[in-house]
């Protein structure tokens, strides 16, 4: 009988032990996976940033993850585990939404980023045209005032 | 003046004009040179300002400061901030090698910031158990954001400066694209406190 308590009661230790050990491990694995999603999505939102797309909104979303990775990482840190490892659960889930908006990003980027190329070019020529062809306009206008102030100007021959 | 003397202005007009108007363009098609590229790292007071930070700290006292992060690095940057608490005979990081005080991270933040952006947080800290002796200060718990850490930190009496000197480590790390992973950025900024007994 006594063998049998001092049997169940190392067993449940080393159980107890075991199972601590084990949720470290899969904490720590979870951790690694969330480490490493926040960064492939920021790596997206670069690509995109890239390429001239507005990431403004990606990054309050990363930023949201990387607060709640930070959290997890600080659990986890002080031995809470099981917090750590429910703050982690988010943080995988808005990774992966961003990866896929920031790479939908990146490609409807060099589309607009195009549009906004050459119209800022047909802007330039059309403006430019506009601008000297007023100019020449006003050059023949004071052009001309100034040889009919010539004209005016020319001294007359007088008959005594 | 002459006709010649009109011609010349409305030539210079021209040019110029061309010029303004083809500026978004030109910005274009030539690159304009970058700045300096950095990360910068500072503490504020409570109020937001440079004044009242946290000094003389008692057990069980809150006590707290503003730390911010600024990006001119010229593109997106994700940042991990450590915070760490060291004694007088722990290192502080290595600004010539570029290595990070060998003293274990407590608490974290991480976070992005576009470029010319800028990142501030609030940090409560205070010391939740420590214990003293004649000539030495043990700080037990450090509690961090309300997050507890266990650090059993120990500080001989200085005598010079006389108090139990303790510092607040700040390190700045960047995540690095090239070879993903997260790198010390050799931006640290520290916190001197003095522990005392009674208020």
């Amino acid at each position: 009988m006594i063998a049998l308590f001092v049997f169940l009661a190392f067993g449940s230790c080393f159980y107890s032990g075991h199972y601590v050990f084990a949720q470290s491990d899969q904490t720590a694995s979870k951790l690694q996976a969330a480490n490493t999603a926040v960064e492939q999505a920021f790596n997206a939102v670069l690509d995109a940033e890239k390429v001239g797309a507005n990431v403004t909104g990606l990054i309050a979303q990363l930023n949201v993850a990387a607060g709640d990775l930070a959290q997890a990482e600080n659990s986890y840190r002080t031995g809470d585990f099981n917090a750590a490892g429910t703050q982690t659960d988010s943080v995988l889930q808005i990774a992966q939404e961003v990866t896929i908006s920031a790479q939908d990003a990146q490609q409807a980027a060099p589309v607009s980023g195009q549009n906004a190329f050459w119209f800022i070019i047909v802007f330039t020529v059309i403006g430019a045209i506009v601008f000297v062809l007023v100019l020449f306009l006003v050059w023949r206008r004071v052009k001309q005032r100034y040889i009919k102030s010539l004209f005016a100007a020319k001294p007359e021959v007088v008959d005594r | 003046m002459k006709i010649g003397g009109y011609k010349l202005i409305f030539v210079v007009v021209g040019l110029i004009g061309v010029l303004l108007i083809a500026t978004p363009a030109l910005s274009i098609i030539i690159p304009i040179p970058k700045g300096q590229q950095f990360s910068e790292v500072y503490l504020l007071g409570p109020q937001h300002t440079m004044e009242n930070y946290p000094f003389n700290i008692t057990v069980g006292q809150n006590n707290s400061l503003y730390v911010g992060v600024t990006n001119q690095l010229g593109s997106s940057a994700y940042y991990v901030l450590y915070v760490k608490l060291k004694n007088q005979t722990d290192l502080y990081p290595n600004p010539a090698a570029g290595t990070p005080s060998a003293v274990p991270p407590l608490y974290e933040y991480r976070f992005f910031i576009q470029n010319g952006g800028n990142w501030a947080s609030l940090l409560n800290f205070s010391v939740s158990s420590a214990t003293f002796s004649e000539n030495k200060s043990l700080v037990n718990v450090l509690t961090i954001n309300n997050v507890a850490f266990t650090v059993n930190k120990p500080a001989a009496w200085d005598s010079d400066s006389t108090m139990f000197s303790y510092q607040l480590l700040f390190e700045l790390w960047i995540y690095n694209a090239q070879t993903n992973t997260v790198q010390y950025n050799n931006r640290y900024v520290s916190l001197q406190l003095n522990l005392t007994q009674t208020v």
